[in-house]
């Protein structure tokens, strides 16, 4: 075994090298259901977290292909990167399966290496469910992975990175 | 409560004081763990047609040549059982000669070099390999501490092909002084894990008379599913 290569934190400048055209906009082979989920990232005072990258991998709508390549960016990912006032938004479409949930990484200067989360599209009893999410069963910090449906195809879901209300971030 | 002592880590905590940033966006609760495998899927895939010709030359896209030392930097990505990772997204941003970046919110007080904006991708080929032209990166002062200033860098994105590959990190430059100083790079624990982000100088990797060239090669995690086709 050959060790790995060590994080270092993305800086304040990556939109330079990592700004994609229609990064926000998720492509499948197959639309599906459009989803909207837009948040807002804030730190351990609640403020905004101008400087993020918010990447996104999701199972592909009902009938569509997984991982492919896509015809601009690949199928299936997104990344967007947080304004000013910490806000993100990413048009997808609606994974597949019974209890539909999105994987997030999130980077950021001042993290040395990604946080790694996910939200789920889905009431609290199914996300309960699922069989990965037993380490938070009865936790009312399960919470903080599910997205509010406000109406139509938009969803929201909001990451406190640290303190109150802190966001579950899963160990890799 | 978080990753502070995990023995034998090889990224930095997510907490690292002396870097201030660290200080008010690192999760304070456990990290939580899931079931083995959970993030261990395929993907993505990234077009062909994303990476166009002369992407990974740094120095060709104004109307002169930028100023600066010219390099050529090469490299093999693996994962930790050797096996190549081909045909996957590198992507690097820098700083120019003088040590600022093209962007708006660089307000460092030195020269943007109309002929460098520091931005390079490639996609490895089918033995894992990469190579980029460029200009060496010149350091620069930030406001972490008094006297504060970036050793000099190339930061690096790998896409891998799983998510479980997914790597940022930045590239430095063998006996640069400022490593001993810098919070971003002295907040990784092990000291040879340190070193695996410094690339080597290699003569016969440049062109003579031209171009310094370097060596930089990176080991990503092991995926156990990667995209049928690779």
């Amino acid at each position: 075994m050959t060790q790995r290569s060590p994080s270092q934190t993305i800086g304040p400048f990556f939109h330079l090298g990592l700004r994609w055209r229609d990064g926000g906009k998720v492509a499948f082979s197959t639309r599906g259901d459009r989803v909207v989920l837009a948040g807002r990232i804030v730190d351990g005072a609640g403020k905004p977290v101008g400087d993020a990258l918010v990447e996104t991998w999701q199972a592909p709508p009902k009938g569509a292909k997984g991982a492919a390549r896509g015809k601009s960016n690949p199928f299936g990912f997104g990344r967007v990167e947080t304004g000013k006032d910490g806000r993100f938004r990413i048009e997808t479409s609606m994974p597949a399966g019974d209890v539909p949930a999105i994987d997030v990484a999130i980077f950021a200067r001042g993290l040395l290496k990604p946080l790694r989360t996910r939200v789920y599209l889905a009431p609290r009893e199914k996300v309960e469910a699922d069989p990965q999410m037993k380490p938070l069963a009865g936790s009312k910090r399960l919470e903080t992975l599910i997205a509010r449906h406000s109406g139509g195809a938009e969803y929201r879901w909001d990451v406190r990175l640290q303190g109150d209300g802190e966001t579950v971030f899963f160990a890799t | 409560m978080n990753d502070m002592a995990r023995p034998g880590a090889i990224d930095p905590p997510y907490l690292y004081p002396d870097y201030l940033s660290t200080r008010l966006r690192s999760p304070k609760e456990a990290l939580v763990e899931l079931p083995a495998g959970a993030f261990d899927v395929p993907g993505p895939l990234v077009p062909k047609g994303f990476v166009r010709k002369g992407d990974n030359d740094l120095t060709i896209h104004g109307k002169r040549a930028p100023l600066g030392e010219k390099m050529i930097l090469v490299g093999r990505v693996t994962d930790e059982g050797g096996r190549p990772v081909r045909n996957s997204l590198v992507e690097i941003w820098q700083a120019n000669a003088s040590g600022r970046y093209h962007h708006p919110g660089d307000n460092h007080d030195a020269p943007l070099d109309p002929n460098f904006k520091g931005i390079g991708r490639t996609f490895t080929d089918g033995e894992g390999r990469y190579r980029f032209i460029t200009i060496k990166p010149g350091s620069y002062p930030w406001r972490n501490h008094p006297f504060a200033w970036r050793p000099q860098h190339i930061h690096f994105s790998l896409l891998g092909n799983a998510p479980v590959q997914r790597l940022v990190t930045q590239m430095y430059f063998p006996g640069d002084p400022l490593l001993a100083i810098d919070p971003v790079y002295q907040s990784i624990p092990d000291a040879k894990a340190r070193e695996r982000l410094i690339c080597t100088q290699h003569l016969q990797t440049g062109i003579e008379m031209i171009a310094l060239g370097y060596r930089f090669d990176i080991v990503l995690a092991g995926a156990a599913s990667t995209p049928m086709g690779l």
